[in-house]
């Protein structure tokens, strides 16, 4: 590094007092950005990136923090020695943050505007400047034409939940900038959105930092945003930072055991390292056959809800889910795959078109107890689809007791079932917050294969899952369905993970199957514009891989994506 | 926003029109003549049956609802067999009591449970908390005429701060004929002492009454407040250098509201209700008061009069709340407007 360094963060280890416990969670943390640089910090939940972050913008609560040893200075000026006063007089000024959510990051009672004329006008009343209400005006819409957003008078007027979320994740940036800060740091930016989405943001980070002459430190858990966004990695591990390097370093020759692991554990989008699943089931009889199905939502307004609007979800899809196939259901949010998934289930009724399971009509047999042993799902977030206050036993056993199972039948079972997803027996009566994400999620899979179906639908099974637990949970189901024969209806807006994880796939766009078939064919050779769109916005880890995705030109990209610089949507 | 306020005003006389009906056909499902119990046992048959005749009671009963309705369009609610008056006069004479009762209540709950919920919030997990949390939980579930009967003797008759009962010093010549209300009438005609001894009467009574909602609004508010401070934007807010007392009491207050906001319409509402005890207890000359007798008396169309009266109320005082979380939260017109 040749810059001179404009955040240096040495041997930092701080700890949590909490119920008459200590804890420590950062262990001798040595952190440099130089001025100009982009840096990542990459670490799993947990890890203490985010305690990192915190310490550094001066957002830790303390007590119960505590910092035991170290300094952090930034620009010469040690923080943890400033006074209250000259502290905050950087906050925002000297350093700012994009954190993840951008819905979550609004305050949603207030307009965009007056949430950004707050911060430019605090920020000038500690720094003794006074400007009146039309300047500030004036220099908040210039700041919004940084990021891109060239209706800056309307966006300032309305509220967060009236903004698409690229738009928010943008006026964001945006707030973030608001005081030209010389160094930001961004929490996991974009990964909330679309991968086309994230794609854009990514690329105006990129911009912002050249242009602006900004200093960036990322903090990620994604190690395609990674390489695309930064010139030195750290790797955080347990409190620990357990490498340091150069991008090219670190991605292309590892040292620490754990950045190998998770390097490892990405699953792979091009290149030699990529799995082709293959389905050997000659059955002709589809598993699932969806034929012409449509979905219609209705939306009302007017003083009586006179008026209907009608909204197409899902528009006259016809899919054959053949035994043993695992059919990867791919498209971004809105495109109507969880809406499919749900008339599969027999949740909600198809407005036109049939679905049969087995050869069977289901809206003749859904609700039935033999409909719900053919069928099951496994949810996205196990942290909110397990009932907290209900044991792991309770919740295993739900679909054993409404399939008719006996009582004295059901704790033998659900032994069994642990021991299939290789949980010890004795999380059987354990609660669900004694259990890590993954653990979790193996009880709901547990859960879904209770009554023995044969076709399992996973709704981003592993999208709430770090990439080193997601990739003993992906193992796990490819070894179930070799087990019990089954057969998945996969949904996901992760590419790379339906590529080693299907055998087929289908690609969503407004509610239409714009692409199907065999995953090395859809791959390998996309021959819709959207697919090829999609693929080309998704981060990955070589540089072999980025060469191989497909080519999109502008105009193909415009046409099938939303522009995220719209306002609603 | 046009929009939501019209739907809400709407919303407002479907359900009173319902109430009515709905005790209507209550008051003449309930067993007694009416007829009967007004004269007493020892009128004879002709007298009951004269008095049916000229309260409409030998009509059939749709004749009789339609009566009633068409009377009640016109602001007229029937006679008081009590007190031989129009119903309508005897409400309109005890409601200014009453209405100044139940505001300067909920006045007293906002300024006492409000701050004291921020406070516990603020000082989450330390003596200031714990002392705040016990204290409303003695207020929610102490009744409220145990509290009224333990302030008469402490307050009013052992330290003699504040009067027993009744509304104003009766040696106060003073006639609130603008309002009703002394306070406020007292105001209007520059009568300081008017003001100063309604102020002392109104002061037991709406402890009383406040207590309960204090305590659960304090909770509400405590537990809203630690909820929304968890959430990113807070965090950055903070980040961003706005000052921490902008942070708490205009980021987080206008978030947490909402909750303490609902809690407090709903009991404005009962209010009314627990009002009947307390009024009782105070002597207070509001409407309560005349319920309970009115209710002692079988007098039915006084009767339906003041539960008319506490559904109008309980109604007002929801879409009341309805429009400040409107105001207050854009998502709650935006989204009455889309009804996604």
């Amino acid at each position: 590094m040749t810059n001179r360094p404009i955040l240096e963060i040495e041997n930092l280890s701080i700890g949590f007092r909490a119920y008459g416990q200590y804890r420590r969670v950062l262990r001798d943390v040595s952190i440099t950005v130089g001025e100009g640089e982009r840096v990542s910090l990459i670490g799993q939940s947990g890890s203490g990136k985010t305690v990192t972050m915190r310490t550094i913008i001066g957002t830790l609560p303390m007590p119960p923090g505590v910092v035991e040893t170290g300094s952090i200075r930034y620009d010469g000026r040690s923080l943890l020695e400033l006074s209250k006063i000259e502290r905050n007089k950087l906050k925002g000024t000297g350093i700012s943050i994009v954190l993840q959510d951008p819905m979550l990051s609004f305050n949603p009672v207030l307009t965009i505007g007056r949430q950004m004329d707050d911060i430019v006008r605090y920020a000038d009343s500690r720094l003794g400047q006074n400007r009146s209400a039309a300047q500030r005006r004036d220099h908040i819409v210039q700041t919004l034409a940084k990021v891109q957003l060239s209706e800056g008078a309307r966006i300032l007027d309305s509220y967060p939940i009236m903004l698409s979320g690229g738009m928010r994740q943008r006026v964001l940036i945006g707030m973030a900038l608001l005081n030209r800060p010389r160094l930001l740091i961004a929490d996991e930016p974009g990964t909330a959105l679309d991968v086309t989405t994230q794609d854009e943001i990514l690329a105006l980070l990129n911009t912002l930092v050249a242009e602006e002459g900004l200093s960036l430190l990322l903090i990620t858990h994604n190690l395609g945003v990674v390489r695309e966004m930064a010139d030195r990695v750290y790797v955080m591990d347990k409190g620990r930072i357990v490498e340091e390097g150069t991008r090219d370093a670190i991605f292309t020759a590892p040292q620490n055991a754990y950045t190998k692991r998770l390097m490892a554990a990405v699953p792979p989008l091009y290149g030699p390292d990529v799995v082709t699943i293959e389905n050997h089931h000659t059955d002709p009889n589809p598993a699932i056959s969806i034929d012409s199905v449509s979905k219609d939502f209705v939306g009302r307004s007017g003083l009586f809800h006179q008026h209907r609007t009608l909204h197409r979800a899902v528009d006259k899809v016809s899919i054959d889910v053949m035994p043993g196939d695992i059919f990867g259901l791919a498209g971004e949010s809105g495109s109507g795959k969880t809406t499919l998934a749900k008339m599969t289930l027999g949740l909600i009724d198809p407005t036109e078109g049939t679905i049969r399971v087995e050869g069977q009509d289901i809206s003749q047999i859904a609700g039935t107890a033999d409909f719900r042993k053919m069928i099951q799902i496994v949810y996205q977030n196990p942290g909110s689809s397990l009932n907290p206050r209900r044991t792991i036993t309770d919740q295993i056993a739900v679909p054993l007791k409404f399939t008719g199972h006996e009582t004295s039948r059901i704790k033998t079972r659900v032994g069994e079932l642990l021991e299939m997803v290789d949980l010890p027996a004795d999380m059987a009566n354990m609660y669900p917050h004694e259990l890590s994400g993954g653990q979790k999620q193996r009880v709901a899979i547990a859960r879904a294969l209770s009554v023995n179906p044969r076709i399992l639908v996973l709704d981003e099974p592993t999208s709430a899952l770090d990439v080193l637990v997601q990739s003993t949970v992906i193992d796990l189901l490819h070894r179930l369905r070799e087990e019990f024969d089954l057969t998945y209806l996969f949904i996901s807006h992760d590419l790379s993970l339906m590529r080693n994880f299907c055998n087929r796939v289908g690609v969503m766009l407004r509610g239409q199957i714009v692409e199907e078939g065999p995953v090395a064919e859809v791959f390998g050779k996309p021959s819709h514009a959207y697919t090829r769109a999609l693929l080309s916005a998704i981060p990955v880890t070589t540089d072999e891989a980025d060469a191989m995705k497909p080519i999109v030109t502008k105009e193909e990209r415009a046409a099938v994506l939303n522009p995220s610089t719209a306002i609603g949507g | 926003m046009l929009l939501y306020l019209i739907r809400r005003g709407a919303s407002l006389f479907i359900v009173l029109f319902g109430l009515a009906i709905l005790i209507f056909v209550i008051a003449r499902i309930v067993p007694g003549d009416p007829a009967r119990i007004a004269l007493g046992p020892l009128a004879t048959a002709e007298q009951v049956t004269d008095l049916r005749a000229e309260m409409g009671l030998d009509e059939p009963f749709f004749i009789q609802l339609g009566t009633y309705l068409s009377g009640l369009a016109q602001g007229d609610l029937g006679k008081s067999l009590l007190t031989s008056r129009p119903v309508m006069d005897d409400i309109l004479g005890a409601l200014p009591a009453t209405f100044e009762l139940v505001v300067f209540t909920l006045v007293i709950q906002i300024v006492i449970s409000i701050p004291l919920g921020i406070l516990a919030a603020v000082y989450r997990n330390t003596w200031v908390d714990n002392v705040i949390r016990v204290v409303s939980l003695v207020g929610i579930v102490t009744p409220g005429f145990v509290l009224a009967i333990l302030l008469q003797l402490s307050a009013a008759m052992y330290f003699g701060f504040f009067p027993i009962t009744g509304r104003i010093d009766p040696s106060i010549m003073f006639d609130a004929d603008i309002t009703g209300l002394l306070l406020v009438d007292g105001l209007i005609k520059g009568r300081p002492d008017v003001v100063g001894d309604a102020l002392r009467h109104l002061f037991l009574p709406a402890i009383a009454l406040a207590a309960g909602g204090i305590g659960q609004v304090v909770r509400i508010t405590r537990s809203a407040m630690i909820e929304v401070a968890s959430r990113d934007f807070i965090e950055a807010s903070r980040a961003y250098g706005i000052p921490e007392r902008v942070v708490r009491f205009r980021y987080m207050l206008r978030v947490a509201a909402v909750a303490p906001l609902t809690i407090l319409g709903l009991e404005f509402a009962s209010l009314i209700g627990n009002a009947f005890i307390v009024e009782f207890v105070f002597s207070w000359p509001g409407i309560a008061s005349y319920g309970v007798r009115t209710i002692l008396q079988k007098d039915l169309n006084a009767v339906i009069g003041v539960v008319l009266v506490s559904g109008v109320f309980f109604v007002v005082a929801n879409l009341t709340i309805d429009i400040i979380l409107g105001l207050l939260d854009p998502r709650h017109r935006l989204r009455e407007g889309k009804s996604k």
